[in-house]
């Protein structure tokens, strides 16, 4: 392909300039992969994070003051339920009355909910309690020790490890006891919440139809939350950080897209008299159309090329730094900014080129060669 | 059979002060194998009466065969076409593709219009007009005047076209060199080429078999004067 020949040469013949037209797209390129990966791979980072609680319902009463035993049953048969009773109550704490959250919850529930950072979990109609994390530190609480809540005194078996407010429980400040003795200190029927875990993200929707269904049939006994819709109302914000952040990656583009455009404008006006001569002995207004834009897709390509790998390099890096994990940036939708990357180089420099590329097939032969 | 055939051909070149009229009802008749000088002073029309037979410019007015073909209202794209095929042009400044070595720019006419063989036959013109096969490897700046002349009337006869024009051939060459490059086209001609000279050199005049003289847009001497 002559044209192609020509372009290569072209470029050649002004090196110094080439290169600094390549380094624009370079950075342009290298802003915006390198930007585009670091928010997605925070985007993934945070979804996954959500993802735990984003299969989780809470079924709250509505009208009565608690979930009946009944109602739960029929909330079993459509998941996995969890459920909870719970109470602010006053407790003393090494010596020290403060307000706390109360947790009754069957035994073997505890560690599908909450993690420890020691002791153990209660057992089996267990009359001892766990502390949340927060408690413990403010109260220099340890395993062994015992807390004051109503007439009695629970051995603490277990501390929390830190979860922060939840959306289903917050556990941090709370003391968590086994259902037999929240029953023993309260005396309470019914629950005041139960968590539903539905195994696929997916199926949230279906089972809170089911459970509304089974429950609010005659009228309103239950009133189901999804956390999937808070989950996805941080995934958009996150989505907008990303799009913040590629915008900052388009902007360095476009600013090396008028520069390519400035050295296509250059290397038009120096050569017309060479484009005279050539449209003179035949070359034809595409050829010297595709010449020009052959020069600006070398440009874009090889500097998209470059962009994108060292694009790659820095998100690797911001991965690393950041966010102390480097497995998202092979995730498909990191891979996918690389190439976005090239395309929006390529693209960029093409569409700078197309100007002068026009500009200089649409002169007149006689006039171009008369140019010195 | 006349390969340039102009019939009450007017230019007129509309300039910011006013219109300029370049050609003046100009009618001329070229036959094949003919080889003709182009001379006057400089204004009298001698670049536009060789642009226009060289298809880089259209007449105002009257009609104009080229090769046989009549090129009035033919467009872009067919003009170029035949000044591919049919025209070959030499310049004052040589004009090499200066990213072309020689052989390359011989070769470049070709390409274009898709002849076969055009490495081998590259190198036949460069040694028919003189010039050794090793000097065509090189870019135009590393070759004399007289070897860029010769790489370029190679060039104009890369698609053996029915004319050679050639603006001041020996324009920027001193007078040794000049006479090499008449003598060369000289040759050309007798080898059965047509070729147009625009020249204010009398010497150079000379070597030719007519001259069309241009005052103020209109032809004398041996052109029909009208």
């Amino acid at each position: 392909m002559i044209f192609f020949e020509f372009a290569k040469r072209n470029l050649a013949r002004h090196k110094f300039r080439s290169v600094l037209a390549i380094l624009g797209i370079v950075i342009g390129v290298l802003a915006i992969t390198a930007l585009g990966i670091l928010g997605n791979s925070v985007q993934l980072a945070v979804s996954e994070q959500l993802c735990m609680i984003g299969n989780e319902l809470v079924v709250y009463p509505y009208g009565e003051e608690a979930i009946s035993e009944d109602n739960f049953k029929k909330i079993e048969k459509v998941a996995e339920a969890i459920p909870v009773q719970s109470i602010g109550d006053k407790a003393t704490l090494n010596g020290e009355s403060t307000f706390v959250m109360v947790y009754g919850m069957r035994s073997e529930d505890i560690p599908k909910l909450l993690e420890k950072e020691a002791g153990q979990f209660l057992k089996h109609g267990s009359l001892n309690c766990m502390v949340g994390s927060r408690l413990a530190d403010n109260y220099e609480l340890r395993v062994g020790e015992r807390a004051a809540l109503q007439s009695q005194k629970p051995r603490i078996v277990g501390i929390l490890a830190e979860r922060g407010v939840g959306f289903d429980i917050s556990p941090d400040n709370a003391i968590i006891v086994s259902d037999k003795m929240f029953d023993l200190m309260y005396n309470t029927t019914g629950y005041n919440s139960v968590i539903v875990k539905v195994e696929k993200i997916e199926d949230v929707e279906e089972a809170r139809e089911e459970i509304e269904a089974r429950l609010n049939k005659k009228e309103e006994v239950v009133m189901v939350m999804e956390l999937k819709m808070i989950v996805e109302g941080i995934k958009g914000l996150f989505n907008t950080i990303s799009i913040f952040l590629l915008g900052i990656g388009a902007i360095s583009l476009v600013v090396a897209g008028v520069s390519i455009l400035n050295v296509m404008m250059m290397s038009t006006v120096e050569r017309t008299k060479e484009i005279g001569v050539m449209r003179a002995i035949g070359t034809s207004k595409r050829g010297i159309l595709r010449m020009f834009l052959f020069e600006s897709l070398i440009l874009g390509a090889i500097g998209g090329v470059i962009g994108a790998i060292s694009g790659f390099g820095a998100g690797f890096l911001v991965d690393v730094l950041i966010l102390h994990e480097a497995s998202y940036l092979f995730a498909p939708s990191s891979i996918l900014y690389v190439f976005v990357g090239i395309a929006f180089g390529v693209g960029t420099s093409v569409l700078s080129g197309l100007y002068p590329a026009w500009r200089a097939s649409k002169l007149k032969p006689i006039e171009a060669l008369r140019h010195e | 059979m006349n390969v340039v055939e102009l019939v009450e051909v007017t230019k007129v070149y509309e300039l910011p002060r006013g219109s300029v009229k370049a050609l003046d009802n100009v009618t001329a008749s070229i036959e094949a194998g003919e080889f003709i000088s182009v001379m006057g002073p400089s204004g009298s029309g001698k670049t536009t009466f060789l642009n226009i037979i060289g298809c880089l410019d259209t007449p105002t007015e009257g009609t104009v065969d080229i090769g046989g073909e009549n090129i009035n209202g033919l467009d872009d794209e067919a003009l170029t076409k035949i000044r591919r095929d049919k025209i070959g042009f030499v310049f004052q400044q040589f004009n090499l593709i200066a990213t072309l070595t020689a052989l390359e720019n011989i070769e470049y006419p070709m390409i274009l219009k898709g002849v076969n063989g055009h490495e081998e036959k590259s190198k036949e013109l460069v040694s028919s007009v003189g010039l050794d096969e090793e000097l065509g490897e090189n870019k135009p700046n590393e070759l004399s005047g007289g070897e860029q002349q010769r790489v370029a009337i190679a060039r104009a006869l890369a698609n053996d076209p029915d004319i050679i024009l050639a603006d001041e051939p020996t324009g920027n060459l001193d007078s040794k060199t000049s006479k090499d490059i008449m003598q060369l086209l000289k040759d050309t001609n007798e080898r059965g080429k047509t070729i147009i000279i625009v020249t204010h050199d009398p010497q150079v005049a000379s070597y030719t078999k007519r001259t069309f003289r241009l005052v103020d847009g209109r032809i004398d001497s041996d052109g029909v004067f009208l």
